[in-house]
């Protein structure tokens, strides 16, 4: 019985390479074709390889700028959503208060809605208020998409904190202050950094707000990869740019695997 | 917990992150509703009316509707059908499964977008997966997966990319069911197939219906994968809101397909607590 488990395994690991692998060495691949020598039908290989179609994307493409506006915009929506969220992820996680329920629901909402809905409509009231085309208003439109995962993750970590830690502080006299320093902040440092990294990677990865508020004036990665795949479908180019965008994320899981228990995902994503 | 009673002070210490939340994705739906029936329209005139919905109920904005429902439908069907044995099987740990584990995980960190040019590279007329088949011997001539009429591109990209964000939901949910819950039903003699479906499955009901819950609406109301390997015709219904909204500029109309992705959505969140509750009611 062991050995037919053994067998399972290892069938499901190859399985996996197969599903995951594939895919992911196809776009490295093709993102290095030699433009000479194109990848075309017949050929199971490319011919040649060449650092070329990297060359090509990093030259003459908006890439380097797409990703200056992707990763600006990311830190100010991590600690806007990180700031706005500490407050009320407190009450949520520690008091009883009417309606909670309603208020746990609302917070979970723009991960519910359908975003292109969403998208196309908030994007009437930001060109009202003149918030369309700006940089504020995608920091703005990132972090309302970052919000849920930081409200759920440190609404989490404020639950855990021990009354007793509390009332022990109270006791020896500890103001505000002191109790936001020396304790809140502190035990909620774990949580803090998985709400951080899932608010980063959402907004790195925010495409339909992005799209609908920021085209033409800003382009993100995932603007620009769209605009590669439509109308300009250069394949070595969007294998480029496809793979620049997945390279941060998959180091991003690693340091999630590391340094958190993957049940913070389900846990905060699971009790609904 | 002391300090219990709701003051005015935390009301105020919950408004900056609900109501953040409130405030934008609030005025964005009031405005979608609205327009939909001709209020605060950006066209000139603004008046109630519903002639809006009336035009709205073309041969073509109804194909995009229930294209979308099923890619909603066979998305989030099929990945559970997938996941399901997966978790099964990842429940007793050990072995290679911790490795097997962080390999299922990786599509989780590829973003949307990638996923769909990763899938698309292999489906293609063309494609490896095509010539694999054919010089199998599987096929004649290459399978149409790509931009297909019936939308199975879509739905491929759809089970890869979030297999394991379903897989994690369900496995958080199998954990919850008690090892001595299975081995009584050995005990009084249950086969495989009975333990599968009078207690797995209904034990995890909530992470089930959970996963595909959000699956549906994401599948639903998908922009961008369905753009890029979707059908010409008929187009996703988020799709066609967008482009008769900047292409045709007819910002009122499409402000009634909105309104129809967004009663969808709550529908189905709704049809989800009862059936939830019903659930619930069922394992007492």
């Amino acid at each position: 019985m062991r050995r037919f488990y053994l067998l399972l395994t290892a069938f499901f690991v190859i399985v996996q390479l197969v599903w995951i692998g594939v895919p992911i060495m196809m776009a490295v691949l093709w993102s290095l074709v030699d433009p000479q020598y194109p990848w075309s039908f017949p050929h199971l290989f490319p011919q040649r390889l060449a650092p070329a179609p990297w060359i090509y994307v990093f030259k003459y493409t908006n890439i380097i700028k797409a990703l200056k506006t992707s990763y600006s915009i990311a830190p100010f929506a991590v600690a806007l959503s990180f700031l706005i969220s500490l407050p009320t992820a407190y009450v949520l996680g520690r008091k009883n208060i009417p309606g909670k329920k309603l208020f746990n629901l609302v917070v979970l909402l723009p991960i519910i809605m359908p975003g292109m809905v969403v998208a196309l409509f908030l994007s009437r009231v930001f060109t009202a208020f003149r918030l369309s085309q700006t940089f504020i208003g995608l920091v703005l439109a990132h972090t309302l998409m970052g919000l849920p995962y930081m409200l759920r993750v440190l609404t989490t970590s404020f639950q855990t904190i021990p009354q007793d830690v509390i009332d022990a502080a109270e006791n020896l006299g500890a103001g505000t202050f002191v109790k936001i320093k020396d304790i809140f902040l502190p035990m909620v440092r774990p949580g803090l950094l998985a709400g951080m990294i899932f608010a980063f990677t959402t907004s790195i990865e925010e495409f339909n707000l992005t799209f609908i508020i920021g085209t033409p004036t800003f382009e993100t990665i995932p603007t620009i990869l769209f605009s590669f795949m439509g109308y300009n479908f250069i394949r070595t180019n969007a294998a480029v740019v496809a793979l620049v965008m997945m390279t941060p994320n998959i180091v991003m899981l690693f340091i999630v695997e590391r340094f958190l228990k993957s049940d913070y995902l389900s846990a905060s994503l699971g009790k609904m | 917990m002391k300090n219990d009673k709701a003051s005015p002070m935390h009301y105020l210490m919950i408004l900056p992150g609900v109501g953040f939340i409130i405030l934008f994705l609030g005025s964005s739906i009031f405005l979608t509703v609205c327009q939909s029936f001709g209020l605060f329209s950006i066209t000139g005139k603004s008046s109630f009316t519903l002639d809006n919905w009336k035009v709205i109920a073309t041969q073509e904005a109804r194909d995009s509707v229930f294209f979308s429902l099923k890619m909603g439908l066979l998305s989030s069907v099929g990945t559970i059908l997938f996941t399901f044995p997966v978790a099964l099987f990842l429940r007793k740990g050990g072995g290679g499964k911790r490795f097997l584990g962080s390999l299922i995980k990786i599509p989780l960190f590829i973003p949307a977008l990638v996923a769909a040019f990763l899938i698309v590279n292999l489906i293609s007329y063309h494609g490896i997966v095509n010539e694999a088949l054919m010089k199998l011997g599987l096929l004649k001539e290459p399978l149409r997966m790509l931009n297909d009429r019936f939308g199975w591109g879509v739905i491929v990209i759809q089970i890869w990319k979030n297999l394991p964000f379903v897989l994690l939901i369900v496995m958080a949910s199998l954990a919850g069911v008690r090892d001595d819950t299975v081995d009584a039903a050995r005990n009084l003699g249950a086969g495989t197939w009975q333990v599968l479906i009078n207690i797995y499955i209904p034990l995890t009901m909530p992470g089930i219906l959970v996963s595909m819950i959000l699956m549906f609406i994401k599948a639903f109301g998908d922009f961008p994968i369905t753009s890029i390997a979707g059908p010409i015709y008929p187009s996703s219904i988020s799709f066609r809101m967008h482009a008769t909204a900047t292409l045709y500029q007819e910002w009122d109309q499409a402000a009634v397909l909105g309104v129809i992705i967004i009663a969808t959505a709550l529908f189905v969140i709704w049809a989800y607590s009862r059936l939830a509750e019903f659930v619930q009611g069922e394992i007492r």
